[in-house]
């Protein structure tokens, strides 16, 4: 029954598969008006299907980026088909960059777990992910401390491999070793052994209708 | 005869009465037999811990801890934050400037990561977590897992691992670099798909300038050995602080 369950969020191995089928699209079709057609009628079956957040945080980034790209492009070259090409290109990028946020690095991990994949990489990837903010964190406090200590711009490069590369990545050692030991006190092994997964990612009917209507908009595209 | 006798029953005399002794003096002292029966299974163990740690790091082929994972992780999401430009240099129609713009990073990084995990495959564990995150960005970029692959096979071919700091800046001054020729052949078949394949490949490799192609190479090979060095010196000063252990 849980195949006919409306749920939240989209499956993270499908959510994967369709922007990397937005990604190639944009990129083979970019020189077509029909790619640019095709790109707004898929941001419309993002926010159809709950994706608002990332829709709405790519918009403005789409814009100036795209918009920079695409107006350089055509100060260049002077025709209007190399500056849509550009426009293409960051739109199905930033598309498929919206579809990627919406997963969650934990609910893509567990995906990867119940589909039995290497607790190596699965452990890699959450980490990778996850750690992000932490870093940003760490950046800016020993960007804090820089400063306060008087140690001159970060972009002095002897100031910036002395003062920040060092403690930079002396922190990470040092937040690697603690982690590694809260990941092994919490019972997680390499290698072949029997595990559990939380909080089971389900396919549902909602999942298929997304990347078949995705894959079919790609396909009248073309065709039509 | 019966001197001989006499004098063996001294002599077994004197021995017993050493043996004696020596009991006598452990009984009193039953601390320093244990220390001494304590020190002899220490060494012993010592020894045989020695061994086996050297016959490990002897191994080409090590196994992999949750420690090394954690830390490669790590390393990785440094990178690829660091490496957040991609995106916008993707789409710049010169040749190797994706390589120009990620060289630095993605040599200083990873040559911290195979300083620290001196195991065949950190290169690859981190191709394989930059090229899970990066595919979003540029499709391509997952033949960076190619490119360590061959790097790897080459490090333990002339270095036979990660033992020596050379191998780690060889494999970082390659890794990025490596991606090059890999790219060539990637815009030739897929743009042969729109049958634009000469026009791309003519504006991926800078109007077929060779020109541009030599000096955009010998700037990434350049690029990427600076940021091994610099990797590698950052490396030794934290083994020097006692945070990297050899």
């Amino acid at each position: 029954m849980s195949f006919f369950k409306v749920k939240k969020g989209i499956y993270p191995l499908i959510a994967i598969a369709a922007s990397l089928f937005l990604l190639v699209f944009g990129l083979v079709t970019a020189k077509s008006e029909r790619c640019w057609y095709f790109l707004l009628c898929a941001y419309a079956w993002l926010l159809i299907f709950g994706l608002y957040k990332g829709c709405l945080r790519i918009l403005p980034a789409f814009i100036i980026i795209g918009g920079a790209f695409a107006g350089i492009f055509y100060a260049v070259t002077g025709s209007m088909i190399s500056a849509l090409s550009m426009a293409n290109r960051f739109g199905s990028l930033f598309l498929a960059a919206a579809i990627g946020m919406s997963v969650e690095s934990v609910a893509l991990t567990r995906n990867l777990s119940q589909m039995r994949a290497p607790r190596t990489i699965t452990l890699g990837m959450l980490i990778s992910t996850s750690f992000v903010p932490v870093l940003r964190a760490e950046i800016k406090r020993i960007r804090e401390a820089v400063k306060t200590r008087g140690a001159g711009s970060v972009y002095n490069p002897k100031v910036w491999y002395r003062a920040f590369l060092i403690p930079l990545v002396m922190r990470l050692v040092k937040i690697s070793d603690t982690l590694s030991l809260s990941v092994e006190t919490r019972g997680f092994a390499l290698g072949k052994v029997k595990y559990s997964v939380y909080k089971k990612e389900i396919f549902a009917w909602t999942d298929l209708l997304f990347i078949v209507g995705l894959v079919c908009g790609g396909v009248l595209a073309v065709v039509l | 005869m019966e001197e001989d006798k006499k004098r063996t029953q001294l002599n077994n005399g004197k021995i017993d009465d050493s043996i004696a002794d020596l009991l006598i003096e452990n009984l009193q002292n039953p601390d320093a037999e244990q220390e001494a029966s304590a020190e002899l299974v220490s060494t012993a163990s010592v020894g045989k811990d020695m061994q086996c740690e050297e016959t490990i790091e002897n191994k080409i082929f090590q196994k992999y801890k949750i420690k090394d994972i954690v830390f490669l992780a790590i390393i990785t999401a440094c990178t690829l934050v660091t490496g957040a430009i991609m995106p916008l240099l993707v789409n710049v129609p010169l040749f190797g400037i994706i390589q120009l713009g990620l060289g630095l990073q993605f040599s200083i990084f990873p040559v911290i990561g195979m300083m620290k995990v001196r195991k065949v495959g950190s290169l690859l564990f981190m191709s394989i977590f930059i090229s899970c995150f990066l595919i979003f960005m540029f499709p391509p970029m997952a033949l960076l897992m190619v490119c360590a692959l061959i790097v790897e096979i080459l490090v333990v071919l002339i270095f036979r691992g990660y033992k020596s700091d050379w191998a780690c800046v060889l494999a970082g001054t390659l890794y990025m670099p490596m991606t090059v020729p890999f790219l060539y052949l990637y815009y030739n078949v897929f743009y042969s798909v729109s049958g634009d394949e000469k026009k791309a490949v003519s504006m991926f490799l800078g109007g077929t300038n060779p020109g541009v192609i030599i000096g955009m190479t010998v700037a990434i090979v350049a690029l990427c050995f600076v940021g091994s060095i610099v990797g590698m010196l950052i490396g030794r000063e934290l083994r020097k602080a006692g945070v990297l252990k050899k």
